[in-house]
């Protein structure tokens, strides 16, 4: 399988924000290095700075230190250069345009707005053929989902960027969604990191599970994640998987140094 | 996640500036220019007085202006409380009985509708020459807004606290009291902080057609001596009065319901008509028959002599069957064309001039934070009673129809679209951000979009008021136009041409108002379907 996109590597980042009058550190000393075409979760409790981290790493905030590169360039170089494709929780879709112009948007922000085949391909890979012309109120929120993702994919970006983009959805359709995610990823081998969460899903889908502290955000454990591709639904069941899971949690509860609900269910 | 700045740090120096400072600096600099043209280009033009000789002019005449002013104020503060409790219990009813509720709703939107300064001589029949004019001139200006804003706050009860009081077995009026009351009470202050000025507004017109006393007479007076100085104070006495009321009313607001967000009544949606050609039909035809029914109680109950009092079978005579039918309709409809070009003309200048600096403000911060906080004060202005000093700058013709309409549609505009743009979502615009978009993709995309269903709401209150606006020009000063057709009429007493005017002209903007709302409903399933009921 191809592998495409940009390794990024992010050293000892800082992000301060005045709230109020009070400072507030969202992340110190975050460090992240995901390979060229790697699939890498950030998980964490609430607030952590999983957001703030993926945010400077599109380039729509700036650190106030340290540094992250990504196949040489800024975060802001490769916003620039349009290498960068995002999804949110919120699908941020624009309500006036139907599927495939929410689509196109991207394209016609990055001057591709006759790449008519790209949408098409895009539609049938998320699975939404014969809603190309349905508005985004007439979609349910995993349809909107799926085509926020597609617009993220459309321009074949070097870095796909997701921030808990299914957090909203129930968990038949999470899965059904971190099914396609995965078999998108292994078609295309774009560089992608997840924020999530979902301890199952993030074992689930990716390659390596980071997992954060609270607030100042680090990275204080790492999971590699061996299971074979494609994974299946079978493997939800398996003892090895079970295994996985309780592991990131534990790393995950230490982090935190309180009770967390161990969440088995496999959304 | 952790709050993000909501807007990148700007590029300018001029971002980090207090916005008060800036707002200050830039409305100094405004006065100093003004000072500058009226000793210069303007100086012996009478078309602009100078910001010194309007306070010299004022503390030359202390008395005289502090006792007129009082008079309107009085006078609007009753307005004021009579047009808000007719309005309240308008809703109440519209409420509890809601079979009533689209018939109300075209009475008052009627009433909204009237050419204010044209019907005054015909109350003056029934009140005599007294007070009494202006205080029901004032009342009537401020039904439609209140009427509106109480119904909104009734409906925005939460349903599951309505399904609670049914749970126990209650009716209706308990779940109104227990929880209708209460949730109306921030789109009702809502509705009241735009009432204020409108009071203020329908007093000075009320004076304007002949009172003793009071800042309207004192402005025809001053119109026709061309006393400069003397209109320049009236109509900064007036902003400051009106804005202060507006301001006093958001600030009670706020202390009462501090939990409520601000709430914009202009923005509120339109109901749906229910689908079917026959409830349609009856949706339209129940509202017209009362309207006519109030207007022949109206002239029963007050007894007016046949002379002065015109039923609608009698303007529909003096349009369509009397010999001198065609000259008539020849003299009216001449004149409501002039009208409707100047008018529209104005709102489309005022339109597009308020969408295009929203977007220079949206995309140049320390330029809204310097203008914003001034458009928002001039938006709760009423421009019309700001009318005289536009009649001299500009001078007696069409262009002065033109210019007050833009100027009365550019604030309300401006503010309302601006929100709107403030308010696109942040997820939209790190979509556009992550690929880098032009300011101008942004426009395209997130800013232009969202700003259309304000833009709507907007202009659903706006083209009457234009029309309302346009009359009171055309009265005062152009001489064109069915304002001027209208003065004339009152001076000749020709009632029959007074009774037509003001009938064509309410249908023409009830007709104009349901247009905009017509499209609006069809913009916002198109485009914001989660807005639209």
């Amino acid at each position: 399988m191809a592998r495409r996109g940009a390794p990024v590597d992010v050293v000892g980042v800082g992000r301060t924000f005045a709230l109020a009058g009070d400072e507030v550190t969202a992340l110190r000393g975050f460090d992240l290095h995901v390979p060229a075409g790697g699939f890498t979760a950030l998980i964490g409790p609430s607030g952590c700075g999983k957001s703030t981290a993926l945010r400077l790493v599109a380039g729509l905030d700036t650190p106030d230190e340290g540094t992250i590169d990504m196949d040489g360039s800024s975060p802001d170089e490769m916003r620039r250069g349009q290498r960068i494709g995002v999804a949110f929780q919120d699908p941020s879709l624009l309500p006036w345009r139907t599927v495939s112009t929410n689509i196109r948007l991207a394209l016609e922000l990055v001057g591709r707005r006759h790449d008519t085949k790209a949408v098409d391909e895009l539609v049938e890979l998320v699975g939404l053929q014969g809603f190309e012309k349905a508005r985004p109120s007439q979609l349910s929120g995993g349809m909107r989902q799926r085509v926020a993702i597609a617009r993220s994919l459309v321009t074949k970006p070097d870095l796909l960027l997701l921030d808990e983009p299914f957090g909203a959805l129930d968990a038949l359709t999470r899965q059904q969604l971190n099914d396609e995610l995965q078999r998108i990823w292994t078609a295309r081998g774009t560089t992608t990191i997840l924020v999530t969460h979902s301890i199952p899903e993030a074992v689930y889908v990716a390659d390596e599970v980071l997992v954060m502290s609270p607030r100042p955000g680090r990275v204080v454990a790492r999971h590699a994640i061996g299971f074979e591709r494609p994974r299946t639904r079978e493997l939800l069941l398996t003892d090895r998987f079970h295994a996985e899971v309780e592991a990131v949690s534990a790393s995950l509860h230490r982090s935190e140094g309180q009770v967390v609900q161990l969440d088995t269910d496999p959304s | 996640m952790a709050a993000a700045p909501t807007r990148p740090a700007g590029g300018s120096r001029l971002d980090r500036v207090p916005p008060r400072v800036l707002s200050s600096a830039v409305g100094i600099a405004v006065l100093l220019l003004w000072e500058l043209l009226a000793r210069t280009v303007y100086a012996g033009s009478y078309r602009l007085s100078p910001p010194t000789a309007v306070v010299a002019e004022f503390f030359e005449f202390p008395g005289l202006y502090l006792r007129n002013l009082w008079h309107s104020t009085k006078t609007a503060a009753w307005g004021f409380l009579w047009g808000n409790l007719a309005a309240m219990a308008l809703a109440v009813a519209s409420t509890l009985v809601p079979c009533l509720r689209r018939s109300i709703g075209a009475v008052v939107l009627t009433v909204f509708c009237l050419p204010f300064i044209a019907i005054a001589p015909i109350l003056r029949l029934i009140t005599g020459p007294g007070n009494a004019t202006p205080i029901a001139l004032s009342a009537l200006a401020v039904v439609f807004t209140t009427y509106v804003a109480a119904l909104l706050g009734f409906d925005l009860a939460p349903g599951s606290a309505l399904d609670v009081v049914r749970s126990y077995g209650r009716g209706r009026l308990t779940a109104f009291r227990n929880v209708r009351v209460r949730a109306s009470v921030p789109a009702l202050f809502a509705g009241l902080q735009i009432a204020a000025p409108a009071a203020f507004l329908g007093a000075v017109v009320g004076e304007f057609t002949g009172a003793h006393r009071g800042l309207g007479i004192l402005t025809v007076r001053a119109l026709g001596a061309l006393q400069t100085d003397r209109i320049w104070v009236i109509a900064v006495m007036a902003t400051i009065v009106a804005t202060g009321g507006y301001l006093a009313i958001g600030a009670l607001g706020r202390y009462l319901c501090p939990w409520s967000p601000a709430l914009d009544v202009g923005a509120v949606p339109v109901p749906r008509t229910e689908p079917g050609l026959l409830n349609r039909l009856a949706g339209l035809l129940a509202p017209i028959a009362v309207v006519f029914v109030f207007w022949y109680a109206f002239l029963w109950v007050f007894g007016i002599e046949p002379f002065f009092a015109k039923t609608p079978v009698d303007v529909w005579a003096e349009l369509f069957s009397v010999s001198e039918a065609p000259e008539t309709r020849s003299i009216i409809f001449g004149a409501l064309g002039t009208t409707l070009w100047t008018t529209s003309l104005g709102y489309v200048v005022g339109l597009v001039g308020a969408l295009a600096s929203a977007l220079v403000f949206i995309l140049v911060p320390w330029l809204e934070r310097s203008l914003m906080p001034i458009a928002v004060a001039l938006r709760s202005i009423p421009i019309i009673v700001t009318t005289p000093v536009i009649i001299l700058f500009v001078g007696r013709g069409l262009l002065t129809t033109t210019a007050i309409v833009a100027v009365m549609s550019f604030f309300p505009t401006l503010v309302n679209c601006y929100t709107a743009m403030t308010r696109t979502p942040e997820g939209i615009l790190d979509v556009l951000k992550s690929y880098d978009a032009t300011s101008a993709a942004n426009v395209r995309n997130a800013y232009l979009p969202t700003s259309v269903p304000a833009l709507l709401a907007s202009a659903r209150i706006a083209v009457p008021t234009s029309l309302l606006g346009a009359t009171v020009a055309e009265w005062l000063a152009t001489g064109d136009g069915i304002g001027a057709v209208m003065v004339t009429a009152f001076t000749r007493n020709d009632f029959k041409i007074l009774w037509v005017s003001v009938a064509v002209l309410t249908i023409v903007a009830v007709i104009a108002y349901w247009l905009v709302a017509a499209f609006e409903l069809r913009t916002l399933e198109r485009m914001a379907p989660g807005i639209s009921r």
